[in-house]
């Protein structure tokens, strides 16, 4: 204690070393050197377990702080949280620092920024994939993925050439099943359709079981197991919900010797993860990157007010979507699927058709 | 005692434990020291600023210093503004929370050091406190969240039943250690992959844990009021009684091992198990005791873990607080003040990060700096040569081993 207690007065004591000596060479070559004007506004991020660049939803918040950044010259700070006993902290360290807004990444972090929000009601919080137990200046960002779920088991089953299709989840919570529920019921719309029996394995709404990997570390052995034995049962088009599992679910394909493909989520994977880039059929985009950019914008730049309101992302607003369809080769014509699923998600935005059975 | 050369294979590693454990203090400051300084080189080369002024480095080479300066000077004081005391808070109450904080994180690190120090001393290495902890968290939650008793009475069965939870789970070890010779390694770690799994399975289940009205998610419900470990300083600060439980922990530890027979019979078969046994030590039962004492010190941890937190649990409760204990052990030479002190140490660090990440340092760096402060502990032949101490007595353990080893076949 003693010691550490010394350094950092030494360190104090640089600091101040250190700023007689900056001022003396002028160097401040990045500052304003942007295409944008710096505006006085703090932005600000706490990551869910693992790290921004996870290649899915922390990624996806992180890059739309650095394009608020970027396009309307907002100060960011963030902090990654590796244990959850770093999200309370954490959150208080955006709280001292001043945040304008502080986004709470993640279902895992809803009691912390609950209790945050309501220790500091002078403060905007935001929890991707949480709710707020009353705090008014709390706003949650929700996704109905089970509408861009529905389109891609939708496409999944037209793919498909053995008619049974998988979906595997990280952990059985409502962020992830909700996926897996819509691809179930659009899987067996295209049965429905087609007067064809499909068979989904992984998930089971009406019971719900299903296949977990029961955490959400990328490509473990696990996934690759629960892959492997999708295919085993006979499905050729997987979806694992659960971050980075599309190492896993290829090295599954390539092994079982099979022409199959994957389904993305969260970000569209055929693009931000080239490698994989030739098994995937599409993803079913979360774009929080486009959310955070657009609640920054709306009260940092248009002068907004903030409110707890929820935002909801769906097909409609453009908050969930399919990405651009690879690699298809299912018995119908491409053009034809694509024109049915325009027609698919034309009815679900008009409240014709339910994604949720 | 000091003549080693004909140590019996069983009691080598022991007795190079021991040869770690005996750095003192001078040792486990220098380490510290040399960790710092390693961090601020990661600080350095983490820093945009200095790698731009680096590659003009000869044409003007006090942009690069300069930059160099502000990357150590801002980071170390940013982990001081998130320990210590900010500076910059505009209340008294922010300003100190640091602190607080400190204290709050170093609660469950020195209890649980204590453990792994205790099976050190013992010539046992307990790399299963994370698989304790979480069995004492799993039956504290129990007693906090299932189970309604009147205040007071409440939170002391959700502690002792912590820490019994954690002795016990240690007792298998030492169990299976004494009567099978199982080693005391593989079987914790093993555990500890158990613990989780039935910890997940707890929290999963309706019927057991999982909580009322809870989605799919595996989480227990908020310990009861009257389970919670009461706050210390006002609903400002998260600080609770937890820290006072490690500290107490501290001083029954120091007495345990330095002052009691039972002690003094651990710290004899961690010197030498064979001439324990001579002396009519039963050395078995010796095992099944340390580990349970060990475990009962991380169940002090895990009544931290469990009965500190005014939200519903996850099965990721131990955090790394499992294998930090080790490192905290380590750096303080098994002894009551050298954990107390290094505790501190790592929860300073832990309350430190989130500062660090603010002003834009990777949260790894003090990782990195604990892990180098464990290698130079664990290396003392290194931090001997960086720091030019004069060399240790001649016939240390290692030293005569490595010569055994060299000169093999030779003449005796």
């Amino acid at each position: 204690m003693k010691n550490i207690t010394s350094r950092a007065w030494t360190g104090l004591a640089l600091a101040s070393a250190a700023t007689v000596i900056l001022t003396g060479c002028a160097a401040a070559p990045t500052e304003g050197a942007g295409p944008v004007e710096p505006i006085d506004y703090l932005a600000c991020a706490v990551s869910d377990e693992g790290s921004w660049n996870d290649k899915s939803f922390n990624q996806s918040v992180y890059e739309g702080l650095e394009k608020s950044k970027a396009e309307l010259g907002v100060e960011i700070a963030d902090a990654e949280s590796a244990t959850p006993d770093d999200f309370g902290p954490n959150l208080q360290a955006m709280i001292d620092q001043g945040c304008d807004i502080t986004i709470a990444v993640g279902f895992n972090l809803v009691d912390a920024v609950n209790v945050a929000a309501e220790a500091n009601p002078e403060m905007s919080f935001v929890t991707i994939d949480g709710w707020s137990n009353g705090a008014t200046n709390l706003k949650p960002v929700n996704y109905a993925m089970n509408q861009s779920s529905y389109l891609a088991g939708y496409l999944a089953a037209a793919q498909s050439t053995t008619k049974v299709v998988g979906t595997y989840g990280g952990m059985q919570i409502p962020a992830v099943t909700d996926f897996m529920t819509g691809y179930y019921y659009g899987a067996m719309a295209w049965g429905t359709d087609n007067a064809t029996d499909v068979t989904v394995v992984g998930w089971d709404p009406a019971t719900e079981t299903g296949d977990f990997i029961g955490d959400f570390v990328p490509n473990s052995g696990t996934s690759k197991t629960i892959a492997a034995g999708q295919i085993e049962a006979g499905a050729d088009v997987l979806f694992p919900v659960g971050g980075d599992q599309f190492g896993a679910v290829s090295e599954a394909i390539v092994e079982a010797g099979i022409d199959g493909r994957m389904i993305g989520v969260d970000k569209d994977i055929a693009a931000t993860s080239p490698e994989y880039a030739e098994w995937v059929l599409t993803s079913a985009e979360k774009r929080m990157t486009l959310a955070v950019f657009d609640i920054i914008k709306q009260i940092a730049v248009d002068g907004g007010a903030f409110t707890g309101d929820v935002y909801l992302g769906t097909l409609e607003n453009g908050g969930t979507a399919l990405s651009a369809i690879t690699n298809y080769s299912g018995a119908t014509a491409q053009a034809d699927v694509e024109a049915k699923l325009a027609e698919l998600q034309a009815g679900i935005i008009d409240g014709s058709i339910s994604p949720l059975g | 005692m000091s003549d080693t050369t004909e140590t019996p294979v069983a009691g080598r590693g022991a007795t190079v434990i021991r040869e770690i454990m005996s750095g003192g203090a001078t040792r486990a400051l220098l380490s510290v020291v040399a960790g710092f300084i390693i961090g601020a080189i990661f600080m350095v080369f983490s820093s945009e600023e200095f790698l731009a002024a680096a590659q003009y480095f000869t044409s003007r080479p006090t942009d690069a210093l300069g930059a160099a300066w502000t990357a150590i000077a801002e980071g170390y004081s940013a982990l001081f503004r998130g320990s210590i005391y900010n500076y910059n808070a505009d209340n008294f109450e922010a300003s100190i929370r640091p602190m607080t904080e400190t204290l709050r994180f170093a609660g469950p690190l020195i209890a649980s050091g204590l453990g792994v120090a205790l099976a050190f001393r013992v010539g046992l290495f307990n790399i299963g406190a994370s698989g304790q902890l979480l069995f004492g968290a799993l039956w504290a939650t129990w007693i906090s969240t299932r189970v309604e008793l009147p205040w007071g009475l409440h939170l002391v069965v959700a502690v002792l039943v912590a820490i019994l939870g954690a002795a016990a789970y240690g007792a298998i070890v030492g169990f299976l250690k004494a009567r099978t010779g199982a080693h005391e390694v593989i079987v914790t770690i093993m555990l500890n992959y158990i613990a989780a799994g039935i910890l997940t399975f707890f929290f999963r289940t309706p019927e057991l844990l999982r909580e009322v009205d809870g989605g799919g998610t595996p989480k227990s419900d908020a310990p009861a009021e009257t389970a919670q470990l009461p706050l210390l300083l006002g609903p400002e600060f998260t600080l609770h009684a937890g820290f006072i439980l490690a500290i107490v922990g501290v001083f029954v530890y120091w007495w345990l091992m330095e002052r009691s027979t039972l002690g003094f019979r651990f710290r004899m078969v961690g010197h030498n198990a064979d001439a324990a046994r001579t002396a009519g030590i039963n050395v078995e039962r010796m095992f099944v005791l340390a580990m349970a004492a060990s475990g009962a010190f991380v169940g002090l941890a895990a009544a931290n873990q469990a009965l500190g937190v005014r939200a519903g649990l996850t099965p990721d409760i131990d955090g790394s607080i499992g294998f930090d204990a080790i490192t905290v052990a380590l750096l303080g030479s098994s002894t009551a003040p050298g954990v107390l002190l290094a505790g501190l140490l790592f929860g300073a660090f832990k309350a430190g990060a989130p500062q660090m990440q603010v002003i834009g340092l990777a949260p790894e760096i003090t990782g990195v700096v604990q892990g180098f402060i464990v290698l130079f502990i664990a290396a003392p032949p290194l931090v001997r040569a960086i720091f030019r101490l004069p060399p240790p007595q001649k016939t240390t353990v290692i030293a005569d081993w490595w010569h055994k080893l060299t000169t093999r076949g030779g003449a005796k």
